[in-house]
C-alpha cells in the first residue's frame, strides 16, 4: 500500500546570517511523515524546533533542500502564492494564542474564513462548528481579555481548525498554560487527531506530550538525531532518516 | 464589504487616540481650508463682479485724488461710451465707528445703465432717480444691521464733515452686486458739502467689449496733460489691482496653511507609526494564517484614510460654518467681505485629508505588511 506523507523534508538546511556569523539552524534535515499523524517535534532551545516547523507552515523559506507539504512543494513558492498556500493547508496554533484583542472569539475564528469565498451565513456555520468542537459554543461573544488562558488556546485551535486545513502546526501550545490546562489541550488535540484524522506538527518542551503523540522527532543544534515512538500510538514513518 | 467590520474594529483599539488623532487633523484642516478660502473667494470676486463692458476711469496718481466732475460730458463725448457714472466715495459710518461699511454717492440718471446686473427692482431705480435721500443697500449690510425698505438711516461723514439722511428704497440683490455696499445720490452729497465738483471714479460702460481697449485709450489720451490727468481700465483689471493688494496676505495665509497641514500630516504619521508598531506581531500572524501582504497594506491604510477623511469632515464642516457666520462681519475684507468656503475648496481639503490619512500610514503600513513574519512572530515569544 503506497503511504501519503503530509510533510516531507528532503536533506534542509536553514542558515540564518546574524551579522557577520551565521548560524545553522536546521543542517541537512530529512523526514516524511504521514498523512493523519499527530506528532511532537522535541529539543533543547535552539535545537532548530520553532525553524523547523515554520518551514512547514511555509512562513520561513529553506536555505538549501525542499519542503513539500499536502504532496505540494512550497520551496520555490513565490510570497503571494505561498500566502494563499498557508491560508488553504495550514492551521497554526502559538504559545501565546495570537488572538487579536478587538475581536470576540466568533470574530478570532472567522478571521482565516475572510480568505475564503464563503458568505456570512457559510461562514457563521463554520466558525460555530469550530468552537463546538473545542467546548466554546458559549464563549464566542468573549473578547481574547475575558477568557482564561486555556480558553485563548481554545479559540486559538479553533481558529487553526475553521479552514478545515490539511495540516495543524502547533508552536508549544502548552507552554503558557498550567498544568491542567496544557492536559486538557492537548487531550483535545488528541481527539483532533483521531476524530478527524487531522495531521498534527507540535513543537514542544513538555515532557508530558509523548504520551499523547505518535512519533517523536529529537533535534539538537539543528540536527535530527532520533525519531522515537510516542506513547500515543506506534510510530508509523515510512522513511525517516536522521542525517547526523 | 466583508473587511469593514475588521477596519472598524481596529479603530477603536485605542479609542482616545483615534479620537485624538482625528481632531488634530480636524483642526489643521478647518485652519487650511479657512486660509486657502481667502485666494479662492478673491478668484471668484474677479470672475463673478467683473463686467467686460464697464471701464473704471481714475486719477492717474492714485485713487486717493479726484477728478473735475467737468470731466463727464468730455468722456461721455468719446466714441462707443454709452453711458458714464461718478462716484464718490463718503466713507461714512452707520451709529459707532465700528459699523463700517462701502458707502459711495453716485449720479442717478445713469445708474441702471452702469449696473442692470445688480438686481435692482425698476420700482428701487425709478425711486433712486426721483427722490433726493434715496439709497440701494447690499442684502449684507441689510441683514448687518436689520434694516428694512422704506427704512431713513443717518450715516456720520468720517471724511465729510456732514452727516447723511438717507431713505432705503431698494435692496441690490443681483449676484454680482457688492453685497455690503450703499449707494446714495452724488447731488445729495455735492449738496450737503458745499458743491466741491470732485469726483473719486468715473465707471464708462461701452457699446462692446471689443471697443473698451480702444476707449480706454482714448480716455487716457482726452486727459493727458491736464492737472488731473487720468488712468483708465477695465473692470476686472481694476478690481484686479484692489485684489493686488492682498496677494501677500493670501500668499502668507496659503504658505501657513500648508505649513500646518504638513506638522500635522507628520503628526499623524508618528502616531500611525506607533500604533502599527504595536501590532507588528499581530499582523504577522494575520500573514501567517495567509493574508496577503497587499490585503494587509490595504487594511492599514483604509483605517488610516477613515481617520484622515474624518479629520476632514470635522474640520472642513467647521469652517464652513464658521465662515458663514463671520461673513457679514468681515466688511474690513471691502469685496472679498461675502467670504465663503467654495466647494472646490471643500473638495480640496477632502484630497487633502485622504492624503494626510494615506501618506501617514504608508511608509510603516508597507513595512508591517512586509516584514518576515517569522522576526515578527519572535517579539512576542
Amino acid at each position: 500500500m503506497d503511504v501519503k506523507f503530509a510533510i516531507d523534508l528532503e536533506h534542509v538546511v536553514r542558515i540564518y546570517r546574524r551579522d557577520e556569523f551565521e548560524v545553522r539552524a536546521l543542517d541537512d534535515v530529512t523526514i516524511q511523515v504521514p498523512e493523519g499523524r499527530f506528532v511532537a517535534i522535541m529539543g533543547p532551545s535552539g535545537s532548530g524546533k520553532t525553524t523547523m516547523l515554520n518551514l512547514i507552515a511555509g512562513i520561513d523559506h529553506a536555505t538549501s533542500g525542499r519542503v513539500s507539504v499536502g504532496g505540494e512543494e512550497i520551496t520555490g513558492m513565490k510570497e503571494r502564492d505561498l500566502a494563499a498556500w498557508r491560508a488553504r493547508h495550514i492551521g497554526l496554533i502559538f504559545q501565546f494564542y495570537n488572538l487579536i484583542p478587538v475581536l470576540t472569539a466568533f470574530e478570532n475564528v472567522e478571521l482565516p474564513l475572510l480568505l475564503t469565498p464563503l458568505d456570512k451565513a457559510e461562514r457563521r456555520e463554520h466558525v460555530e462548528t469550530a468552537l463546538r468542537i473545542v467546548g466554546l459554543a458559549d464563549r464566542m461573544d468573549h473578547y481574547p481579555r475575558q477568557l482564561s488562558g486555556g480558553q485563548e488556546q481554545r479559540v486559538a485551535i479553533a481558529r487553526a481548525l475553521v479552514t478545515d486545513p490539511t495540516i495543524v502546526v502547533a508552536d508549544e501550545p502548552t507552554g503558557d498554560l498550567d498544568a491542567k490546562s496544557a492536559e486538557e489541550i492537548l487531550n483535545l488535540l488528541t481527539d483532533l487527531n483521531r476524530q478527524f484524522n487531522r495531521t498534527i506538527v507540535m513543537v514542544t518542551h513538555d515532557p508530558r506530550a509523548e504520551r499523547f503523540v505518535d512519533t517523536v522527532y529529537r533535534l539538537d543544534k539543528g540536527i535530527l538525531v532520533g525519531i522515537e515512538d510516542g506513547k500515543g500510538g506506534p510510530a508509523r514513518a515510512e522513511s525517516a532518516q536522521a542525517q547526523a | 464589504m466583508k473587511y469593514v467590520a475588521l477596519v472598524l474594529k481596529n479603530l477603536t483599539r485605542s479609542r482616545r487616540r483615534t479620537i485624538l488623532t482625528i481632531f488634530s487633523i480636524a483642526v489643521s484642516l478647518f485652519i487650511f481650508s479657512a486660509l486657502v478660502s481667502l485666494p479662492a473667494v478673491a478668484n471668484q470676486v474677479l470672475a463673478d463682479s467683473a463686467s467686460s463692458e464697464r471701464i473704471v476711469c481714475h486719477n492717474k496718481a492714485g485713487l486717493a485724488y479726484a477728478m473735475p466732475e467737468a470731466y463727464k460730458q468730455r468722456i461721455a463725448a468719446t466714441p462707443h461710451v454709452v453711458a458714464v457714472t461718478p462716484e464718490s466715495w463718503f466713507g461714512g459710518v452707520y451709529h459707532e465707528v465700528s459699523d463700517q461699511f462701502p458707502n459711495l454717492a453716485v449720479d442717478p440718471d445713469t445708474a441702471e445703465a452702469m449696473w442692470p446686473d445688480w438686481g435692482v427692482s425698476k420700482e428701487a431705480w425709478k425711486k433712486f432717480e426721483t427722490l433726493r435721500t434715496a439709497c440701494l443697500v447690499g442684502p449684507g449690510t441689510m441683514k448687518r444691521f436689520h434694516l428694512h425698505v422704506g427704512q431713513q438711516i443717518i450715516l456720520r461723514g468720517t471724511m465729510y464733515p456732514l452727516n447723511l439722511t438717507l431713505d432705503i428704497v431698494g435692496v441690490m440683490r443681483g449676484g454680482s452686486a457688492p453685497p455690503n455696499f450703499l449707494i446714495f445720490r452724488r447731488d445729495y452729497l455735492e449738496e450737503a458739502a458745499g458743491r466741491p465738483g470732485l469726483v473719486d471714479v468715473y465707471w464708462v460702460r461701452v457699446d462692446s467689449s471689443v471697443d473698451v481697449p480702444r476707449v480706454i485709450t482714448a480716455l487716457d489720451r482726452e486727459f493727458a496733460n491736464s492737472s488731473a490727468e487720468t488712468r483708465s481700465e477695465s473692470e476686472t483689471a481694476f478690481i484686479g489691482s484692489f485684489m493686488d493688494n492682498f496677494r501677500t496676505f493670501f500668499r502668507l495665509a496659503e504658505i501657513l496653511g500648508f505649513i500646518v497641514v504638513l506638522t500635522i500630516g507628520l503628526v499623524a504619521a508618528n502616531t500611525a507609526a506607533m500604533s502599527i508598531r504595536e501590532r507588528r506581531a499581530e499582523i504577522a500572524v494575520m500573514r501567517s494564517i495567509g493574508f496577503p501582504s497587499g490585503t494587509i497594506l490595504g487594511l492599514l491604510l483604509s483605517e488610516s484614510l477613515i481617520i484622515g477623511l474624518a479629520g476632514g469632515i470635522i474640520g472642513c464642516g467647521a469652517a464652513f460654518i464658521v465662515l458663514k457666520i463671520f461673513t457679514v462681519g468681515a466688511v474690513a475684507l471691502g469685496p472679498l467681505s461675502d467670504i465663503r468656503m467654495p466647494p472646490s475648496i471643500l473638495a480640496e481639503t477632502l484630497v487633502v485629508a485622504a492624503l494626510i490619512g494615506l501618506a501617514s500610514a504608508w511608509v510603516p503600513a508597507r513595512a508591517a505588511a512586509r516584514q518576515n513574519i517569522v522576526d515578527a512572530l519572535r517579539m512576542v515569544a
